[in-house]
């Protein structure tokens, strides 16, 4: 057993495979590094509390970012989503208050009902997207461009330019501001969604077809895949996560406004990128999303327990975006 | 006049000798037609002369001047042109602009407009073409676009003209068109090499015929001297066409009709049928449609009338992949990089996306059957790889087109339509896929079979069908046909 243990130890140790490990959990391990480095720096940092503060501070943004992360594997983009987070908040704040202000029913109800038809919003969009993709052959980065400004439009012209308050029941504002056995609300149903994406990305066959889109559409199509329907579930998927973190944002802030989620796509695309997401489709992971969520989420949560200037957090993380993908594509080039 | 002349030039590649002491000359003022089959060693001679490539040995002279080329502007620069079967045309620019394109005649620092199109128009007169000059290339036909690629070769002032097969996207008609440009040059004594897998052109523009048999060159006839038949014997020599095993009965039970099919400018009135257990090739030349009446029959692309018939049901009229894919078939595409494999994925996931539902059990993939399904088909295809992880463009061409293969037989299918699945394969792989074949159909898989190396068809299949601008002409049994009869009817489009 002595010379099989010896034999193992060469193995783990061996240079190349330890380097081709480094490699490939690159972000993991920096991840690792800037936790280590914030916890000297800083002691409030490695304490419960503050984990749970950091995991309530993504999860809206992060639940958007699984979406997206299905979009970008299947070869497209969404710019849209801020937009789609300040509509449906702003819908379900309007019927909402509506409902209940003519006396319909209790905003209890109203608020479920506000919240129905901004998810039937959301997958109207999203069918919306791929179907211009599919008949005109547009770019999404294209037709969601042109949709992130007319939902911005729709949602400033739906609360007339102002906040929506007082149009939140007890039970939506929990899903904000919420704690379940001590635990953040958001923060649980960023694990939840985790789970259920990297379910379908790693289990299912809609997982597979969603990669083989991304990876190479016409063979896909030539192998059977239906490529539609497939650009439907995903660009659906982000407008619906959108609804949730918009949910939350408006739940957290008790109101709505049409300035809600205003420059959300660029953080939440870098997120996904950061984890390692090809922008080219086909190559990523949700693993990868989670980790890139969490990277950028402790990196402003560090800069700002370090005090460090607002604006120069902005700096920081396009910095960090573009030494991603220059990381990524150089990978990618090395692999093949 | 000048004369185009080669002397024992040889080219080595890794492993084999494309050109083996060639030596050859072409005189002005004739049109040179230089035939070969596929990998005779024509096409390298081609961009030996158009400089794209540099021989291993042997010299080459223009009117006695040696000719060095690292590059095709040398070549350009020293009187060679080559025009190519794909055309290097920008749509969105005039035909002027197309033919002093990176050269446009300057006032100063700004282009001279009036001088670019004066000269394009005298260039146009000189060689009897009746274009506009001003005309965007975007709305002109495809034969026209051919003739302004060889007047933009012309405006070098080249002493020899290479057409490399010109004519092969264009129509009868059209075609003569493009001769009467040609045959202008021959008159004003340009050296024309014509390079054409259109046989009986020869006889039509062409005064000398070349040809070249695996590297080697086999003669130089004067047209008049010869016909159909004595080119393609030298085409051909004696080739051994080895014969299929005996072992592979054909049943009675007809798979897949075919009636009428149709699609306008693709192919027309297309009928056969297949029956279970066989393989039936589709021969023909290039752009006889082929490739097009699978994809259509396929699903892939759309067909405007007929029907397909498949194990008696017939096939609704707007079938795709999803829907043939359930009725039994399979197709691996002539574009294997493109259409057939996603180069970026694993051997894994490659060998299991057309069976996706075979391998799920209500959507959820089953991993110990897909490790299964890929397993399988890595050991029954040989297919040769570190680990089934590995990503499709680490290997080989003979070993992807087995990934595409084997991720069709995955799905259990009754028909499998193989799209030239030889090409750019080496010969050990090559006999593999046939092996494939025939082991799919002692189990009673029937196969489609296209290819343009005949004496692949004539090893392979139990029937062969002749494909000709579009349409079925004809119907040939392998057994004791020759492959100049077979190459003759593809060629000519009649049986005789």
């Amino acid at each position: 057993m002595n010379i099989g243990g010896k034999k193992i130890r060469v193995e783990l140790f061996s240079k190349k495979k330890t380097n081709v490990f480094i490699l490939d959990h690159m972000i993991e391990l920096l991840l690792l590094l800037l936790i280590v480095v914030l916890s000297v720096f800083s002691p409030a940092f490695l304490t419960v509390n503050n984990i749970l503060n950091i995991l309530r501070n993504v999860a809206m943004k992060g639940v958007i970012a699984y979406g997206m992360c299905l979009v970008i594997l299947a070869g497209e983009i969404d710019l849209s989503v801020g937009s789609q987070v300040a509509l449906c908040a702003v819908i379900i704040a309007y019927i909402s208050k509506a409902l209940a202000g003519a006396g319909i029913m209790p905003i209890e109800y109203g608020a479920a009902v506000g919240l129905l038809v901004a998810i039937l919003v959301a997958i109207g969009m999203g069918v919306f997207h791929a179907w211009a993709r599919q008949k005109f052959n547009m770019p999404t980065f294209i037709i969601t461009l042109a949709n992130l400004n007319i939902m911005y439009g729709l949602a400033a012209i739906i609360c007339g330019g102002f906040p929506i308050v007082n149009s939140f029941p007890e039970w939506y504002v929990f899903t904000g501001v919420g704690k379940v056995f001590g635990i953040p609300f958001p923060a649980l149903v960023f694990i939840a969604v985790f789970v259920l994406f990297w379910f379908i990305t790693e289990k299912t066959d809609l997982g597979r077809k969603i990669y083989a889109v991304g990876g190479n559409a016409e063979a896909a199509r030539l192998n059977g895949i239906n490529v539609f329907r497939t650009r439907i579930f995903v660009m659906c998927a982000v407008q619906v996560m959108c609804v949730l973190g918009g949910m939350m944002n408006s739940a957290q802030v008790r109101s709505a406004t049409f300035g809600f989620g205003r420059g959300w796509e660029t953080q939440i695309i870098s997120s996904v990128v950061i984890g390692g997401t090809s922008m080219l489709g086909g190559i990523g992971t949700i693993w990868g999303t989670l980790i890139g969520v969490m990277f950028t989420g402790v990196i402003s949560n560090g800069m700002t327990l370090l005090n460090i200037n607002e604006y120069m957090q902005y700096v920081i993380n396009g910095g960090l975006m573009f030494f991603a993908v220059m990381f990524n594509t150089y990978m990618t080039r090395k692999r093949t | 006049m000048s004369t185009l002349r080669a002397e024992h030039i040889i080219k080595d590649y890794p492993g084999t000798r494309a050109l083996d002491d060639v030596t050859v000359s072409f005189d002005g003022g004739k049109v040179h037609a230089f035939i070969g089959k596929n990998g005779s060693g024509k096409s390298t001679l081609v961009k030996v002369f158009s400089g794209a490539i540099q021989p291993t040995g042997g010299k080459f002279f223009l009117d006695d001047k040696e000719l060095c080329f690292n590059s095709p502007i040398d070549a350009r620069e020293q009187g060679i042109a080559t025009v190519y079967q794909e055309l290097s045309l920008v749509p969105y620019l005039t035909v002027a602009e197309n033919i002093y394109l990176g050269r446009l005649p300057k006032k100063g620092r700004v282009i001279d407009w009036r001088r670019t199109f004066s000269l394009a128009d005298e260039l146009l007169k000189r060689m009897n073409v009746d274009i506009d000059p001003h005309e965007k290339v975007y709305k002109l036909s495809m034969w026209q676009c051919q003739i302004v690629e060889i007047v933009k070769a012309m405006s070098f002032s080249p002493k020899v003209l290479m057409l490399d097969e010109p004519t092969s996207a264009l129509a009868q008609h059209e075609t003569q068109s493009l001769f009467q440009v040609v045959r202008t040059l021959r008159d004003q004594g340009v050296v024309i090499i014509y390079i054409s897998h259109r046989l009986q052109e020869i006889w039509e523009i062409a005064d000398t015929v070349t040809v070249l048999r695996d590297g080697r060159l086999v003669g130089v006839e004067q047209v008049s001297n010869v016909d159909h038949k004595a080119v393609i014997s030298m085409m051909f020599g004696n080739v051994e066409i080895r014969k299929r095993p005996a072992d592979l009965p054909v049943q009675d039970e007809t798979v897949m009709e075919v009636k009428g099919l149709t699609r306008k400018n693709k192919f027309e009135d297309v009928s056969f049928s297949l029956r279970r257990g066989e393989v039936l090739g589709i021969a023909g030349m290039l752009g006889a449609g082929r490739t097009e009446l699978l994809r259509s029959i396929f699903g892939a692309d759309p067909f405007d009338s007929g029907e397909i018939i498949v194990k008696g049901k017939k096939v609704s009229r707007d079938p795709s992949p999803i829907t043939m894919k359930r009725c039994g078939l399979g197709l691996t595409p002539e574009e294997r990089k493109t259409q057939g494999i996603i180069l970026i994925h694993s051997i894994r996931d490659n060998l299991c996306y057309a069976s996706l539902d075979q391998i799920s059990d209500r959507h959820v993939v089953n991993q110990a059957r897909r490790a299964q399904f890929a397993d399988q088909q890595v050991k029954d295809l040989e297919i040769k790889v570190p680990s089934v992880m590995t990503t499709a463009n680490s290997l080989s061409g003979g070993n992807q087109q087995k990934v595409v293969i084997g991720n069709w037989l995955n799905t259990a299918p009754d028909i499998m339509m193989y799209d030239e699945p030889s090409r750019g394969i080496d010969v050990s792989a090559k006999q593999q896929i046939f092996q494939i074949m025939w082991e799919q159909s002692r189990k009673g898989v029937s196969s489609i079979f296209v290819s343009s190396e005949l004496e692949e068809l004539l090893e392979v299949c139990h029937r062969i069908l002749i494909m000709y601008m579009g349409r079925i002409v004809g119907e040939v049994n392998p057994e004791n046909l020759k492959i100049e009869d077979l190459y003759a009817y593809c060629m000519g489009g009649t049986i005789r």
